[in-house]
């Protein structure tokens, strides 16, 4: 192999979370001046290698070259010495300020006075868009740009800071089509110019049009690198998932067709979201949601729920329209929602496992003037943890300080606890051991039997197969398709998502 | 055994304010000999009484995670319509529930500014302090009122043996509260709000709801600390319950509430705080140091219980945080 040509070559990287392997002798180079993907699975390790690229990371074994040479990045301001930059996904930017300010925050330019340069800072961005010609004006205010001209702004901030190595993350997932051509021939502008990049993403088709190279990780080893053009779709998604993708079914009756439908959507809505989903659940079902990020998946669960507004459309339970969706009202109607954002979102940190597993229902071990009976509220947390499986020291364990598993069968617990009609659950398992994972699923399982309706939004492709009954599928905020998991196993899955 | 253990527990979390007050006790015996007096000791602690009444509102609005700022305006607004009805000849009783209405109006706008409208509680209070107090110059031309019935002196400054009615209501309040902070579905719910206003919505709680009620309670326990003052003093000056807002909150955070993220803090720690900031005025005041030295003196000692708070706090939700980098994407 020509070694010259490297600009970064990570050799052989190891990297444990405590006794759990992530990075397996992991080896990646990048060359001067060409695109390389890197692409995998969820927890195949992409998002683990680049972070150790970035410097937030520490790595246990192997090492990183940087022009052939030795290079310690311990810390983010490491990596940004070596001209190495990152544009997130999720765009960092002053909607108020214009675009030449963005560009520049943090590093506007100044006059010989140390005063801000307005001119001279309007010009250098004015000229860098002119470089990847955008049609797009320096003095533009951010706010009323497109997703595509955001996006770019992320770019041309990283541009200042003379990067010869630019990573995009998942850049083309809130693109449209029109947008991702501006991009797309943004990449190839830098390339010639010598700027090397990093790509991840999980859009096959826009990885294959863009790249030179790709890497394929798969449960943490570098399981090959290939030419752009020597690869096809399903050959990389084989690389991707592997080949004997085992599917099993999920063990129980298939439903009669004229079971109730319990929960309808109706052309539900909503800007730059989703758009007209319809979507009838029946009673005792499990259905799946799947897509790719930014698919839509955990907007439309929380729009069910209310958590965020809908613009236009419908929510039936048992027929009947919701005129208010709220999420103390959709939980009155007995609906609970398990969020995707555990940390944030999930769980009260400085309280017990007994308060917040009954929070949604505290009433229940409460008297007529509202005095709470610890015993009954302990009693009920002792079973619900134990049905859970919960590993902790007693109920009164502040959730802050379990394991992540263990924080979301709290959460599981709470809501099952809550009696729902219908459940519904967005990335349940990410985070979460196996033995946890497989635990959660019995106990969905267990409530589908009783006659729930539950709803699992994922991108874990395997999972899905594993439990539900049907698999809705989602693309850029539509339905593109619905099918029983019978029809499927996770190859032709990944080809009709991505 | 057990009830011994909770005790214990109860009291170990408090035990560094038990230590100070021991402390400042013992240096300041040897330093005044005024200060072990009886007229000392009631002296104080109908001092602290105002602020204390005032604190437990104060403690509930930072549990939600907010700040109150108006709690002097409310105070002096909704008494000076007490005093004001009681001198127009109508019974005290009328004129006490006027007031207390009163304080409830205000702790409403509060909380719709808040919890509906969506205003930072720093401003939104801050705001309402502004109008409060200058609704009460309007109102009152810049005159203090006078002359209160007995009746209703008997029942704010009256005394029960030799304990001051004033600390009756203090401590009556303070274990009422607590109670129900610490044993009711509203109680906990308060404090599920502050620790995670994000998670307790998605849990199906109706967290405006429980916000408006925090402000509402609070502004009448305002009313309720401004109608035991204007009896002690059997007045109602115009400058009443200056400063109230800075004294409650110092109360808290020595006390162990978090202004930095809602969700923690106790009644009691509030009571032992607001006990602590009474007796280090009081020794101010023994020990004749001027007024000017004594604001910037309660000044530093608001800035480093802040500190404290800040620099514990950033253990529980730094840890969280750095564990939210590492999340696989």
């Amino acid at each position: 192999m020509d070694n010259q040509n490297n600009i970064i070559e990570m050799n052989h990287i190891v990297k444990k979370f405590s006794d759990n392997v992530v990075l397996n002798n992991v080896s990646f180079h990048l060359r001067k001046g060409e695109v390389h993907s890197l692409m995998g699975a969820n927890g195949a390790g992409k998002s683990t290698l680049i972070k150790i690229l970035n410097g937030l990371y520490n790595y246990d074994e192997g090492e990183i070259l940087y022009n052939g040479k030795q290079a310690e990045i311990n810390k983010v301001e490491d990596a940004e010495k070596l001209g190495i930059a990152f544009v997130h996904q999720e765009l960092n930017i002053c909607p108020d300020l214009s675009v030449a300010e963005n560009i520049f925050v943090g590093n506007l330019r100044k006059n010989k006075w140390g005063v801000f340069d307005k001119a001279q800072t309007i010009k250098e961005a004015q000229d860098l868009i002119d470089m990847v010609q955008v049609d797009m004006k320096a003095t533009d205010i951010v706010r009323n740009l497109r997703a595509a001209e955001k996006q770019i702004i992320e770019i041309l901030k990283a541009l200042t800071m003379d990067a010869g190595i630019l990573v995009l993350d998942e850049p083309t997932s809130s693109l449209n089509e029109k947008e991702k051509e501006i991009f797309i021939g943004i990449v190839n502008r830098l390339k010639a110019q010598g700027v090397s990049i990093i790509f991840i993403s999980h859009f096959i088709e826009d990885v294959l049009l863009l790249s030179d190279r790709i890497t394929v990780l798969k449960d943490g080893v570098n399981n090959g690198v290939f030419e752009a053009g020597q690869i096809t779709k399903d050959e990389l998604i084989t690389a991707m998932m592997g080949k004997k993708a085992e599917v099993r079914k999920r063990n129980s009756e298939k439903l009669a067709k004229d079971t109730p439908v319990v929960m309808e959507l109706k052309n539900l809505s909503s800007e730059y979201k989703f758009e007209n989903i319809d979507l009838k659940i029946q009673k005792g079902s499990i259905i799946g949601v799947c897509g790719l990020l930014g698919a839509g998946k955990t907007e439309i669960a929380r729009a069910i729920m209310g958590i965020d507004k809908f613009d236009s459309g419908e929510i039936l339970l048992d027929g009947e329209k919701i005129h208010k969706v709220t999420p103390e009202i959709m939980m009155k109607k007995q609906v609970a929602i398990v969020t995707e954002d555990r940390k944030t979102e999930g769980f009260v940190p400085m309280m017990s496992i007994r308060e917040n597993s009954s929070l949604s229902i505290m009433k229940n071990f409460a008297n007529k003037l509202g005095i709470l009976d610890f015993d009954k509220q302990k009693n009920y947390a002792d079973e619900l943890s134990r049905k859970m499986t919960v590993k902790m020291s007693s109920v009164e364990q502040e959730v802050g300080s379990l394991s992540g598993g263990n924080q979301q069968k709290v959460i599981i617990g709470r809501c099952v606890a809550s009696n729902p009609k219908v459940f519904l659950l967005d990335e349940p398992t990410r985070g979460v051991d196996v033995l946890a994972k497989s635990e959660i699923y019995k106990i969905l399982l267990e409530m589908a039997a009783k006659g729930v309706a539950v709803l699992i939004f994922s991108s874990e492709l395997e999972e899905l197969l594993e439990v539900c009954d049907e698999i809705v599928i989602l693309k850029k905020g539509k339905i593109v398709g619905r099918v029983s998991t019978e029809e499927l196993d996770k190859n032709t899955l990944m080809a009709k998502i991505s | 055994m057990k009830s011994l253990k909770k005790g214990y527990r109860l009291i170990s979390e408090q035990i560094m304010l038990l230590v100070i007050i021991v402390a400042i006790v013992i240096v300041m015996t040897f330093a005044s000999p005024y200060f072990l007096t009886f007229n000392n000791i009631t002296n104080i602690i109908q001092y602290i009484s105002v602020y204390g009444i005032t604190a437990i509102g104060m403690t509930m609005v930072i549990l939600t995670g907010g700040i109150n700022l108006s709690v002097g305006g409310t105070l002096a607004l909704s008494s000076w319509f007490a005093a004001f009805l009681m001198l127009r000849g109508v019974p005290w009783f009328a004129a006490l529930l006027a007031a207390l209405a009163v304080g409830a109006l205000v702790g409403a706008i509060n909380g719709v500014a808040v919890s509906a409208i969506g205003i930072p509680p720093l401003i939104a209070t801050l705001a309402l302090e502004q109008i409060t107090r200058g609704l009460h110059l309007v109102l009152s031309k810049g005159k203090p009122l006078y002359g209160l019935p007995e009746g209703f002196l008997s029942v704010g400054a009256g005394r029960i043996g030799p304990v001051p009615m004033s600390v009756v209501w203090t401590i009556l309040l303070f274990v009422l509260f607590a109670l129900f902070l610490s044993h009711t579905t509203l109680g906990r719910t308060i404090y599920a709000v502050g620790g995670n206003p994000t998670a307790t919505k998605i849990a199906g709680v109706n967290n405006r709801k429980i916000i408006m009620l925090v402000y509402v309670v609070t502004g009448m326990l305002c009313s309720f600390a401004g109608l035991v003052l204007i009896a002690r003093l059997d007045s109602c000056p115009v400058s009443i319950a200056n400063k109230l807002d800075m004294s409650a909150i110092t109360g808290c955070v020595i006390g162990g509430c978090s202004v930095t993220c809602g969700g923690k803090g106790k009644l009691f720690g509030t009571f032992l705080g607001i006990i602590i900031m009474g007796l280090i005025q009081n020794a101010l005041d023994l020990l004749n140091v001027s007024a000017y030295y004594q604001q910037f003196i309660q000044g530093l000692v608001i800035l480093l219980a802040v500190t404290l708070d800040a620099m514990k706090s950033k253990d529980v939700w730094g840890g969280l945080k750095r564990k939210k980098v590492g999340k696989a994407a």
